[in-house]
């Protein structure tokens, strides 16, 4: 009550301010014409009286300054004051101001967008109903998947969870008026959409009733953008029928906009139900306990906590691990956060986002030692202006609010400028497609955390930078400063100043180095032998168990294909494989040496396989280290034969020289007849150590799944569209994917390495912009206030090398001292870059020595034109001056 | 002789001023002279603090204000007490004699 009072006390004096004022003035001349009426009743005169008055009373001006300050609005009617003094000052120096919010701009919104990508990828949750009670559920040893059955046993017999759902990442093939094409989708159980909590859009969603029996519930749940670009938001659809490997599927829903199913990066455009698993991929898994491919959700019931819930699991993995202790043994649970499948993708991401938001926190702290010193600088320049202020009666504390006030505007403008920037910046990341044949998409668009954040930024710089002008302007000595004696601020505000750049060109050395060290690591791994030439090789893939093919008309279809390529003009080498070293799609087995007769799992060697037709090392450039290719009389006729790389002749085989050796492959396996050696290379991606790879003949052992490479000496892009219609003329419905050219495809290897140097070097570049402008403005300002000094100095004879020496003297030494001490922190930091991004050394010298030689460099090119000032200038000028 | 308002005991202009509204609705001058008669003048009040006051008091709502014509017919700004004032005015003075009461105690003892 009495708050509201107070507030419209405060409003009518704010918004009525004449009125208010004027009964002020009336009240106090009123109590004035009293107390001097009372005064002339005892004999004095009038004049007498309304002195006397005036000195047992106090100054009326006065008073009515003190009651107008004591109400709350007075706070508000000064601060609009400074702001407007703000303006007008910032105003007048232009580009004062627009290098300060250009300097905030960047290291505000170099923040903010890494932050979105901290909110996408930690900070937000799942667009589902009450997302905080989700939990993975991840297998301690094995990974995040879990195999159907064992999933069934914990869904049925846990006592802590809702429910459980389980799903599976699913390629499709979808027909279309224009043909097939192969999308993403979800296989998911029937309780999936219920558990989360999601409500269609349009239709309905499958349930558990619709997810009884295998092959029983052809039915299609389609994301809202498939509706959109693929069926052109048809408002029908609910119903109609669409065509997935080649069977009828009734399309009974449409999922809302915002829901892009359980993990973050992933985009599926259709849901289809878990029993459609036979239909959907080719060999049913869905009771072998053996293979973990189902990945699983479960919503915890209310009041349990995680830890209880992992308990209930392991007791469950107890009892299922003596039922079936062959697959089981060793069952262990543990719960993750859902959205990056547990924490094969979360761990390190987030790891990575974090030590980035680190970095970005680094480049705006070098922003604000930039503008403290810019400010500190000018609240010297303003001191004269600051000392007739507080001559003329201001209070310390208001002289402080209005510099705070002045900083805090700029601020909140950069901020402003960085927010912007941001959003464009998350913009454009969020419709970024990884350049790959999976829908790695994910949104990192800027909601209410990232404005907050990004305000929160602007703040606290705008304190953080304003405290020191604050601080110095507090000081101002009046007297001192108005007798116009300005160096008495001497020694130490200088070395003030001359810490900041110390602190600044120590983190410039930091960031610097941590994106040299980055783009090193980055140059490495793109000289680095990857074990085949991508230069001109061509890819195309397409699945034919999926379109229908037998695998005799598979083969036969293959080969076709094959001859046809191989006719194109420009093609030098053709080849098909189940897949190529980097791409997304791996396969990995167990051998065993022949010498081991009993196949005991410990004498298992997980090795890479790959299944090949001839030609296929001559078309990715793979060294043949001895014996031969495979040739086209290397099939099921003949006898077993493989070709293995150099660690698979060490390791398995414990020779360089291995032709003619042998060894198992899998349990029970055939016993396969080494024929060549090739050179070692990358498999699965780049940081792995030099893994053994099996490369079997595709004539033996037949795989649906078949990548076609393509060396030729036409370009990619034209090389594509040949291949293309090539494979029409023989199946016009068979849907490719994965086109395009070998150096592209592998984007996907080279994109965690890519995207960590691409941050760090542009951390790098603003960092040292931001050292630049700050060496610049110390060396500018140290020039100008000894104009004087220097003049003196020349007029008496000092020699403009003397003249230089007196100016950069100072400005080496802080740069060396800063230089150390980045030194030590970025051998430091190194330590965490290195783990990062391949093939980075934390103590490479070269690195180590660049940054310096780049920072002394940077330092001599920021004085430059400062110092030349100072050589030219005029003795009789600068005496002048005074 | 204490004729400076910092050396009221914190708090203790207003319950002065509110007692001294309690008898009637005073213009601001007559309150001062009042308080210094009632002080027998001990108490000096300078405008300033108390025209804060009047203006504190005022937003909280203890006292409201009304333009009135003096003995003098002069128009003057007169406060009065509103029922919320008085009920503080009671309980202050119920605090204010229980602590001055306690400190003579204390005061007393060594």
């Amino acid at each position: 009550m009495s708050l509201l009072r107070s507030m419209t006390g405060g409003l009518r004096s704010l918004f009525r301010k004449e009125q208010v004022s004027h009964e002020l003035d009336e009240e106090l001349n009123g109590f004035l014409e009293m107390a001097a009426e009372e005064k002339m009743k005892q004999g004095m005169g009038r004049k007498e009286a309304l002195r006397a008055v005036r000195l047992e009373r106090g100054d009326l001006e006065a008073t009515r300054e003190v009651v107008r300050s004591a109400g709350w609005e007075s706070f508000v009617e000064t601060s609009w004051q400074d702001l407007r003094f703000a303006a007008r000052t910032l105003r007048k120096s232009p580009g004062f101001t627009a290098v300060a919010v250009l300097t905030l701009a960047l290291g505000i919104g170099a923040n903010t967008a890494v932050f979105s990508v901290v909110n996408a990828l930690v900070l937000r949750p799942l667009p589902v109903e009450r997302p905080k009670e989700l939990a993975f559920l991840e297998n301690a040893h094995y990974g995040p998947g879990q195999s159907f059955p064992n999933y069934k046993d914990l869904r049925d017999r846990n006592q802590t969870f809702a429910g459980l759902i389980g799903y599976r990442i699913a390629p499709m093939e979808l027909e279309m008026d224009r043909g097939a094409e192969r999308i993403w989708g979800y296989l998911a159980t029937g309780n999936y959409f219920d558990i989360l909590g999601v409500q269609p859009a349009l239709g309905r969603f499958f349930n558990q009733d619709d997810d009884l029996h295998p092959g029983a519930s052809p039915y299609g749940v389609l994301s809202y953008s498939a509706w959109q670009s693929r069926f052109g938001a048809d408002p029908a659809i609910v119903g109609k029928t669409i065509r997935l490997n080649r069977l009828p599927y009734s399309v009974i829903g449409v999922a809302p906009p915002d829901f892009h199913g359980t993990e973050l990066f992933y985009w599926p455009e259709v849901w289809v139900p878990m029993m459609m698993e036979p239909r959907i991929e080719s060999n049913s898994w869905l009771d072998n306990r053996n293979t973990w491919n189902t990945w699983v959700v479960g919503r915890l019931k209310t009041n349990v906590s995680p830890p209880q819930a992992e308990a209930d699991l392991n007791a469950v993995a107890a009892e299922m691990a003596r039922q079936y202790p062959d697959v089981n043994d060793g069952l262990h649970f543990k719960l993750a956060k859902p959205g990056l499948i547990g924490n094969m993708i979360g761990g390190p991401a987030k790891a990575f986002a974090f030590g980035v938001l680190i970095l970005a926190a680094l480049v705006l702290l070098v922003a604000c030692t930039n503008l403290a010193s810019m400010f500190t600088a000018r609240a010297t320049e303003r001191q004269r202006e600051v000392a007739v202020r507080l001559a003329i009666g201001a209070g310390r504390g208001r002289v402080v609010r209005q510099v705070l006030t002045e900083t805090l505007v700029l601020s909140l403008l950069g901020g402003a400028v960085g927010y912007l920037l941001a959003s464009f910046l998350s913009q454009a990341l969020s419709h970024w497609r990884a350049p790959m044949d999976f829908p790695v998409q994910f949104s990192v668009n800027p909601d209410w955390r990232v404005f907050l954040f990004a305000l929160g930024g602007a703040i606290l710089a705008g304190t953080l930078f304003g405290s020191a002008p604050a601080w110095r302007v507090s000081r101002t000595d009046p007297n001192a400063a108005l007798r116009g004696a300005s160096a008495t601020w001497g020694r130490s505000r200088l070395a003030f100043r001359d810490l900041l750049v110390v602190v600044q060109v120590a983190l410039c050395f930091v960031l610097v180095s941590a994106s040299f060290l980055s783009l090193r690591g980055l140059q490495q791994a793109l000289k680095m032998n990857l074990g085949f030439q991508p230069e001109r090789v061509a890819t195309a893939a397409f699945e034919l168990s999926l379109a229908g093919y037998s695998e005799e008309r598979g083969r036969a279809f293959q080969q076709q294909v094959l001859r046809a390529i191989q006719q194109l003009p420009g093609v030098q080498s053709a080849s098909y494989s189940n897949s190529v070293p980097l791409s997304i799609d791996q396969s990995s087995t167990g051998v065993f040496p022949a010498d081991k007769p009993d196949l005991r799992p410990s004498d298992r060697i997980g090795v890479t396989f790959y299944q090949v037709s001839p030609g296929f090392f001559a078309t990715l450039g793979t060294r043949l280290l001895a014996g031969h290719e495979f040739t086209w009389h290397d099939d099921a006729k003949s006898r077993q034969v493989a070709i293995v790389n150099l660690a698979f002749a060490k390791r398995v085989l414990h020779t360089d020289n291995a032709v003619g050796k042998r060894f198992r492959g899998g349990v029970m396996g055939p016993f396969a007849e080494v024929i060549g050696v090739v050179e070692d290379g990358k498999y699965g991606s780049l940081t792995e150590s030099q893994e053994p790879a099996v490369f079997w003949s595709i004539l033996q052992s037949y795989n649906s799944t078949t990548t076609l490479e393509v060396k030729s000496s036409l370009s990619a892009t034209q090389m594509v569209s040949e291949i293309r219609q090539a494979i029409a003329r023989l199946d016009p419905e068979l849907p490719l994917y994965g086109v395009g050219s070998l150096e592209h495809m592998l984007g996907f290897a080279f994109f965690p390495t890519r995207a960590a140097a691409i941050a760090l070097s542009a951390f790098g570049i603003l960092a040292i912009m931001l050292a630049a402008t700050g060496i610049h403005g110390l060396v500018a300002y140290a020039v100008s206030r000894r104009t004087h000094e220097i003049g003196i100095r020349m007029a008496v004879g000092a020699r403009p090398v003397q003249v230089l020496r007196l100016v950069l003297g100072k400005t080496a030494a802080l740069l060396v001292f800063g230089s150390l001490v980045g030194l030590t922190l970025a051998l430091a930091v190194g330590q965490v870059i290195s783990s990062i991004v391949y093939e980075t050394q934390p103590r490479d010298p070269v690195v180590m020595v660049s940054v310096w030689v780049a920072i002394a460099l940077l330092g001599l090119f920021a004085s430059w034109a400062p110092a030349r000032q100072a050589m030219r200038v005029d003795p009789m000028v600068a005496l002048r001056y005074e | 002789m204490a004729d400076k308002p910092s050396d009221l005991v914190q708090g203790t202009l207003d319950m002065l001023i509110l007692k001294t509204l309690a008898l009637e609705p005073m213009h601001g001058y007559g309150i001062a002279v009042r308080l210094e008669q009632m002080s027998k003048g001990v108490f000096r009040l300078n405008a300033g603090s108390l025209f804060v006051a009047f203006q504190r008091l005022q937003r909280a709502g203890l006292i409201k204000s009304e333009w009135k014509a003096t003995e003098n017919s002069r128009r003057a700004k007169y406060y009065v007490l509103t029922d919320q004032g008085r009920k503080r005015l009671s309980s202050e003075t119920r605090e204010w004699g229980r602590q001055v009461a306690a400190i003579a105690r204390i005061l007393e003892a060594s």
